[in-house]
């Protein structure tokens, strides 16, 4: 141990970067030249790119608990000395948008400490055996490389995302994720189906992304910083009022409002509300979290994701990206726990979520879909938990969730596998109306599978029962309180007035009610899988449907398909079987794991290692509030849990399995509009298509409108028609006639003629008000002769015109005087002009002595004065347009 | 200063009556051959009122030198203009200004 800390020290863990680098080095091989490499070789890579980064992740985790355990033995507290290695590459960008206009340097750094050490370990282990598992599933796949390029590359992201040291690395990777789920969902995209699953997925993903980017921006304004520790430092200066008003600065809304005469609607956009600005980010983080981890309302693309190869929607949608939300709200923990409004709605948000997708899971018939179901439900509740402050517990339910979650989706996985080698249709093979009694045919399938389903129901002692118990006793026992230690909250209240929520009373009761119901659900329709699945007799027999079979490799009777489609035909052929050891193994490592892995966790019996490890990360977090005797309360809570478990299962197993589902088809046949509304997901994805698409698609259709007739219509056709009519009239010009032309340049050239040979009095006047000396200098011009007034006495200086043009005067303080000036042509026409100048008195209001207002200097670097136009008069001003104002 | 026994203004009273002239023929007449003698009518004025201010205003040479160049650039345009006239003549069989309005249309 001595020799990797040498190797690895703290502060510039170079072992981080052999985690995050193998990976993508996997993908970058594997995308660029898998094809030639072949099917072992990629293979090969793909293991071990991800088989090395496990083993870095698993010496790092064992270095962090090393050095957490020197800490707390030097110091003898678990909570002073977080453990963390970290690695800082290199300065990203630097910006100055912070409150207190100090700049914000953002680093690519990574780091790792127990929250994301223990991410890391489930990212990359899960991670390995899903690679594992589909060297076999997806064998015989012809884009076999581009699957593991895809896969090595998710990995990767998953990993920028978790090891990332701030908010702007993680966000790489949590685009990246997106990114890398587009492309796995949407892997078959030769079929219009999974391509749409994809950008759905994408899509929903990026409306939550949005959230992020702003929680970002709102972090550097108040907090100044996007890294975890200058964000757990700074997070206190986000208890602080924000005015916030419907459209913002723009009041136009309102003002439009106001014209109609409707005041109190323009009254309601102009009335500013004020929130904390800890509940806004926290609310927006949440909103990536709820797209990123499929909560209300983004929920709706990870059931659709489905549309992936199984082992995707196994490392998607259970052990890795959908994890990314809650991971989010834990590494945030300092800023969502200042916020209770907030937190409540998360809290809130999380069982509702439980609840809404444990009832759509009743109805389904896809196996698939009803894990997908099962997963957001069981993200529900992760929510549930870290939105009540429990984030050991939530974070604990993340990691048995990741086990159990994962063996499920790679068990339904084997058991398609299986039903696909038999029936060859890729949706009837995902058809629990197939399905049952496969418990004989591939044991080790069932026994792991049974597993992973003691765990999600919740039977005492497995994984799933001591992390969703801990969910539900957290939900009742624990809250968010005010964030005023350190007087906080009073010391702002006076500035700006922070409008505060508590967390409602009735909170806890409700949000511990929801839970047990989820609970009671997930156990139901869990047990319906199961018992449908695995239990019962084979009903892959008798296929409803025609299907397309090689029937010549089942050895079978060529009449019975010549018909098409085919009711009721029995199939003969190959028995399901069970997978190879590939598939096998994950599965069984995953089934045992689901079994055991409570054991990290058991604060029930006092035993939490998991939590004592992960505890100096949260130990910044102040507001949680917890109900006294806690631990009695754990044991006198804990008969609902089991009871949820039991009443849930048992009533599934009395349906299913003793009554052979009559009880359900009965309750089908009673309510069949219920039942459909259900099965079809509550409608919600139409009512999104109606309301969300509606709503986009009517304001493409009025701008579709608007561009048709206004663009078009208006604008260019007014364009059109304006060209249109001047060219008609020029037309009239264009004679054709040599006498029309001629004419035309004769009257042109007389007019010159007459201009040039007309004369012109005018003058440009330049003064200085310091010196007094003002310049009058009249234009040239062909034949003329000028003759000057200077004195203002009327008597012209010499009776002669002469050729003088220009003037020199100077004038006393305040003194004002009229100049006439005559011009007279060749032809004998005499123009006159009076010029009336003054100079102003001093102008005391600078110490320089110099007249602001009129003094300006001129191009040649001298001074110009300005001469004040006479009422009545046109302007005798002809001079640049630097002095365009008027001598006082 | 001499002026062959006249005043600068006759020069200028002859040389804007000549040009007078030339600018109305011009424009009143239709045959291109009689247009084009308009045309160096009106440089003919010119040059008369060069070359009378020429003796007048200036010591040098300036004036008279400017008409030899009008009169050399006078040559080159009846040159052109009359091949123009032959050339429409060829094509139309016309002399007639009028009949050239193939622009118009």
């Amino acid at each position: 141990m001595h020799g990797l800390n040498t190797l690895f020290p703290a502060t510039d863990c170079s072992l981080i970067l052999v985690i995050l680098v193998m990976p993508l080095l996997g993908a970058i091989v594997n995308g660029l030249f898998g094809k030639r490499l072949g099917k072992s070789a990629v293979t090969l890579m793909a293991l071990s790119a991800v088989g090395v980064a496990f083993l870095a992740s698993v010496t790092a985790y064992s270095m962090l608990l090393t050095q957490q355990a020197q800490a707390a033995h030097a110091v003898g507290s678990h909570a002073e000395h977080p453990a963390r290695l970290a690695i800082e590459l290199w300065r990203w960008f630097q910006i100055s948008a912070a409150k207190d206009g100090g700049p914000v340097p953002i680093d690519v750094a990574f780091s790792i400490d127990a929250l994301s050490g223990t991410m890391a370990l489930v990212v990359t282990g899960v991670g390995f055996l899903i690679h594992l598992y589909s060297t076999k599933y997806m064998e015989h796949d012809p884009s076999y490389h581009r699957f593991f390029a895809y896969l090595n590359l998710f990995i990767f992201s998953m990993l920028v995302l978790i090891l990332g040291d701030n908010l702007a690395v993680l966000f790489v990777g949590w685009e990246g994720v997106g990114l890398c789920s587009y492309l796995l969902i949407g892997f078959w995209f030769e079929e219009e189906k999974n391509a749409a699953a994809g950008k759905k997925a994408f899509i929903t993903n990026r409306i939550g992304d949005f959230g992020l980017l702003v929680a970002m921006g709102l972090l550097v304004y108040y907090v100044g910083a996007l890294d975890w520790q200058g964000i757990q430092e700074g997070a206190h200066r986000l208890v602080t009022g924000v005015e916030l008003t419907p459209t913002g600065g723009d009041q136009l809304i309102a003002k439009v409002f106001h014209a109609l005469g409707v005041n109190s609607v323009s009254e309601w956009f102009l009335t500013p509300r004020y929130a904390m600005a800890s509940t806004l980010v926290a609310l927006m983080l949440f909103l990536g979290c709820a797209g990123k981890s499929a909560q209300l309302p983004l929920y709706v693309w990870l059931p659709d994701a489905m549309a992936g190869p199984t082992p995707v929607s196994a490392l998607i949608h259970a052990a890795t990206m959908v994890t990314a939300g809650v991971y989010l709200v834990c590494r945030m923990a300092p800023v969502f726990a200042l916020s209770p409004s907030a937190m409540f709605v998360i809290a809130l948000v999380g069982a509702l979520t439980a609840l809404l997708a444990a009832s759509i899971a009743f109805a389904q018939k896809d196996i698939k879909k009803v894990l997908a179901y099962s997963t957001v439900s069981q993200l529900g509740y992760m929510f549930l938990g870290v939105g009540v402050g429990a984030f050991t517990a939530g974070f604990f339910h993340v990691l048995t969730h990741a086990f159990f979650k994962a063996c499920l989706f790679l068990g339904a996985g084997s058991v398609i596998h299986a039903m696909h080698a038999r029936i060859h249709d890729g949706d009837a093979s995902q058809d629990m109306s197939f399905m049952g009694g496969l418990r004989r045919y591939m044991p080790l399938t069932f026994v792991s599978f049974a597993a992973s389903w003691l765990a999600i129901v919740g039977f005492p002692g497995t994984s799933g029962f001591f992390s969703k118990d801990e969910i539900l006793l957290k939900a009742f026992t624990s809250s968010i309180g005010l964030p005023n230690h350190s007087g906080m909250v009073e010391a702002n209240r006076g500035a700006g007035g922070i409008p505060i929520t508590a967390w409602p009373s009735w909170g806890s009761s409700l949000l511990f009610t929801l839970g047990v119901a989820g609970a009671v659900m997930t156990a139901f329709y869990m047990t319906r899988l199961f018992v449908g699945t695995f239990l019962g007799e084979f009903k892959g027999w008798t296929i409803i449907k025609g299907h397309h079979a090689a029937h010549n490799q089942h050895g079978h009777d060529d009449a019975g398909h010549q018909d098409g489609p085919v009711a009721g035909l029995d199939l003969e052929g190959e028995a399901p079987h069970e997978s190879p050891w590939q598939m096998t193994l994950p599965l069984v490592v995953l089934g045992s794991l689901a079994l055991f892995a409570g054991l990290l966790n058991m604060p029930l019996f006092g035993f939490e290692p998991l939590g004592h490890f992960l505890e100096p990360v949260f130990a910044s977090v102040h507001t949680v509030v917890v109900r006294p005797h806690e631990h009695e309360l754990a044991f006198s809570l804990l008969p609902f849990g089991i009871l949820a478990f039991a009443l849930g299962t048992g009533t599934a197993l009395w349906v299913y399995v003793a009554q052979r589902g009559v009880p359900a088809q009965r309750f089908v046949a009673m309510f069949p509009g219920f039942h459909r509304l259900v099965a079809d997901k509550w409608r919600v994805d139409e009512f999104y298509k109606e309301v969300v698409i509606g709503a986009l698609e009517l304001v493409a259709d009025i701008l579709v409108w608007v561009d048709k007739w206004v663009v078009d219509g208006l604008l260019a056709r007014v364009t059109a028609g304006a060209v249109a009519i001047s060219g008609a009239l020029l037309r009239l010009l264009q004679t054709g006639r040599l006498q029309t032309y001629a004419t035309a340049m004769v009257i042109g050239l007389t007019g010159i003629g007459w201009y040039l040979t007309v004369p012109h009095a005018t003058a440009a006047v330049l003064g200085d008000v310091v010196t007094g000396t003002y310049t009058l200098e009249a234009p040239p011009g062909i034949g003329y002769a000028y003759r000057w007034d200077a004195n203002g006495d009327g008597k012209f200086e010499s009776e002669k015109f002469a050729e003088k043009r220009n003037l020199e005067l100077k004038l006393e303080r305040t003194e004002r005087r009229q100049v006439v000036l005559e011009v007279r042509s060749a032809f004998g026409q005499i123009r006159r002009q009076t010029f009336s100048l003054e100079r102003p008195a001093e102008d005391k209001s600078t110490d320089l002595g110099v007249q602001r207002i009129d003094v300006y200097p001129d191009s040649k670097g001298g001074r110009k004065g300005v001469v004040r136009r006479q009422p009545g008069q046109p302007n005798p001003i002809k001079a640049g347009s630097d002095h365009a104002g008027s001598a006082q | 200063m001499n002026l062959l026994g006249h005043a600068l203004e006759h020069y200028v009273a002859l040389s804007a009556v000549l040009f007078a002239i030339g600018a109305i023929g011009f424009l009143v007449r239709r045959n291109l051959l009689i247009q084009l003698m308009c045309v160096e009518l009106m440089l003919n004025a010119v040059n008369l009122s060069l070359v009378a201010f020429n003796r007048v205003h200036s010591s040098d040479g300036n004036g008279q030198a400017f008409a030899f160049f009008v009169i050399a650039i006078a040559a080159a345009e009846a040159a052109v203009g009359l091949s123009i006239a032959l050339g429409f003549f060829r094509l139309r069989n016309s002399v007639h200004s009028d009949d050239a309005d193939t622009l118009r249309h």
